[in-house]
């Protein structure tokens, strides 16, 4: 970089320090924040209850199986937008940011309706004899990944055919030519070009689960407690602060330790394809 | 290939009409500004949000403030001016006596001045509270849909009758609501309002009552309009709120009691204008405003005393009855309640 370049980055980078890097150490310091002066004493309040652990570990699964799920939905997506033309592939980005335009909220509370007794999943079922009588998704952990995977899906479609509207659609077939089948193609040639976009996808989904407030509370109810509702409770209710930091701080941690192995995967020359 | 940003053009005639459309819609007509300046009351989401806006906005208007009202629990209220106690989120807060005693407690609120509320003597002395008025007493009880379960009898009911297993939804100890339902549990099945430990006892032997835990009263009336759960611990507000969506509900006077919760006005330590927020705290204890919020659907029991009840409203509850609904000892509630909390919350969780 050249150093004329840097006065253009002072305004982000004072941005950066005044509206993130500065409330982030004072989180830090509030979470060590004891009765008789700094201690450690809210992180062995956190770390030493079982509960807490396992609701850490809860968070981490929804993450991942939110990643699994967008990831699922989103090649097949991604695919089909790149061998379409013009008019599908403007259906397919118009219908992905659509969602992205309504409130979570209201996107959340869509979902008590799908999710539901009278909704179609639940009557889907019935009429195909698979289950006896109506079901309910609420409550359960199978419904909340259904419904931040539709929530996030976005997140990994855009990287996707980003990369994707970038590459020739002849791009297989010398691969084709040479005999692979379309399940070959796809893991040797599709899968590596996007990888990084796969990558850049699944930090987002996870961080963007992890941290979903409102879509856990309503959709999990109370049986399906993460890391985000223990904060709001410590801060909202109980005026703990103290400790809702150092719940933040380690929810925290234990996020950008994944985003951290994340971003070392998406750098990986091999792995991106650049071996 | 699809454009993307670093290939958009904009053409010269494009930009005009971008440029045109910019300055056409600085013409928009702007609500004018209220001379005297303006306030944010707290209210609760939902039902009380509405019926604040409609009918208290005006009447602050008349008097020369603009208002806003923002939706907040109470225990959100008390954590939001906490955290910016020399320049408060809300002039004015919206809570029970429960919350309020926490507020005292951290200097957060003070005493009116009553001779600024022209309304103040048209309250039932009762209501007259130095640190503000009660502007209505929520009647605690429980909400049931008849077409899919019997009336319950009280809260014992819904766990010893099997027509209730699986149908009823509870809410943590954050909601008040909630807390007075359990307290009134632990005098049936414990030996007094605060043994909790016979609560969760009752709980864990009966886990149905635990899969429809949810966080928010507000989140079971969405439920319950989607016939996920049929019965909710709840105010007659949230009632005469789901009546007027054209749901089938109906409530309950447990035969233990009601529990009440008065819903005072408080006024915030470093209101930024305290003429607006007198002119508030009037509003919503006049005649104009009470008339209007007795009817469907919010049909709040009115404190001012000119204000007739309706037929709706005495059929829950008189002014002869108030005194004799049950009212918890919400020092004792809040000195044990961070506890309860959490050890519900991790019997919940399972």
């Amino acid at each position: 970089m050249r150093a004329s370049g840097f006065p253009f980055l002072v305004p982000m980078l004072a941005l950066s320090v005044a509206f993130f890097a500065l409330p982030l150490a004072l989180l830090v310091a509030y979470s060590f924040a004891g009765e008789t002066g700094p201690s450690l004493e809210n992180y062995a309040k956190f770390l030493g209850d079982p509960f807490n652990f396992r609701v850490l570990l809860n968070t981490a699964r929804l993450g991942l199986e939110t990643v699994l799920g967008t990831t699922l939905l989103g090649i097949p997506i991604a695919l089909l937008f790149w061998h379409s033309g013009q008019r599908v592939r403007q259906a397919i980005i118009f219908l992905t940011l659509i969602p992205m335009l309504t409130s979570n909220v209201v996107r959340t509370f869509a979902w008590i309706v799908i999710l539901g007794r009278q909704g179609p999943i639940s009557e889907s079922l019935m009429a195909l004899g698979l289950t006896g009588g109506p079901i309910s998704l609420m409550f359960t952990e199978l419904g909340l990944v259904l419904a931040m995977t539709q929530i996030d899906l976005p997140l990994i479609i855009l990287p996707l055919v980003a990369i994707l509207s970038r590459l020739p659609r002849n791009l297989t077939e010398a691969a084709e030519v040479s005999g692979a089948g379309p399940w070959r193609v796809f893991v040797t040639v599709l899968l590596p070009l996007m990888l990084p976009a796969l990558l850049a996808g699944w930090i987002l989904v996870y961080a963007s689960t992890s941290a979903s407030f409102v879509t856990q509370a309503v959709i999990g109810g109370a049986r399906n407690v993460y890391v985000p509702q223990l904060i709001y409770r410590e801060v909202g209710t109980l005026f703990d602060w103290p400790l809702a930091s150092a719940i933040a701080v380690v929810l925290l941690f234990t996020t950008g330790i994944l985003l951290l192995v994340l971003s070392m995967l998406s750098r990986h020359r091999r792995l991106v394809g650049h071996g | 290939m699809v454009h993307d940003m670093t290939t958009m053009k904009l053409t010269r005639r494009q930009f005009g009409f971008l440029a045109a459309g910019a300055a056409a819609a600085g013409l928009l007509p702007i609500p004018a500004r209220a001379a005297n300046g303006s306030m944010v009351a707290a209210t609760f989401p939902g039902n009380w949000e509405d019926a604040y806006r409609r009918v208290l906005t005006p009447l602050v208007s008349q008097a020369g403030f603009d208002l806003t009202i923002a939706p907040a629990l109470a225990q959100d209220q008390l954590a939001k001016v906490m955290a910016s106690p020399g320049s408060p989120a809300y002039d004015t807060l919206l809570m029970s006596p429960g919350q309020m005693a926490i507020a005292l407690e951290n200097d957060l609120i003070q005493k009116i001045d009553t001779s600024r509320l022209a309304n103040w003597s048209k309250l039932d002395p009762a209501f007259q509270g130095e640190y503000g008025p009660t502007v209505t007493v929520e009647v605690n009880g429980i909400a049931y849909n008849p077409n899919l379960v019997p009336a319950p009898k009280g809260y014992a009911d819904l766990f010893e009758n099997p027509a209730f297993a699986g149908k009823v939804s509870w809410t943590g100890f954050g909601s008040n609501t909630a807390v007075m339902a359990y307290t009134q549990l632990a005098s049936i099945y414990g030996s007094g309002p605060d043994d909790m430990e016979a609560v969760f006892k009752l709980f864990a032997d009966h886990p149905e009552n635990l899969a429809g835990v949810v966080d928010s009263t507000n989140s079971q009336m969405s439920l319950y309009q989607q016939g996920e759960i049929a019965v909710f611990m709840c105010s007659t507000g949230n009632v005469a709120k789901l009546k007027s969506l054209g749901l089938n509900a109906e409530f309950v006077h447990p035969e233990t009691g009601s529990p009440a919760a008065p819903v005072n006005i408080h006024l915030t330590k470093g209101s930024a204008n305290l003429d607006a927020a007198y002119a508030y705290m009037d509003a919503a204890i006049s005649m104009a405003a009470q008339e209007q919020l007795t009817l469907p659907p919010t049909e709040m029991f009115p404190t001012n005393m000119d204000v007739a009840l309706t037929p709706g409203i005495e059929a829950f509850v008189t002014r002869d009855t108030i005194p004799s609904l049950v009212y918890p000892d919400w020092a004792m509630i809040n000195k044990n309640r961070a506890d309860w909390i959490r050890a519900f919350d991790a019997l919940v969780a399972g």
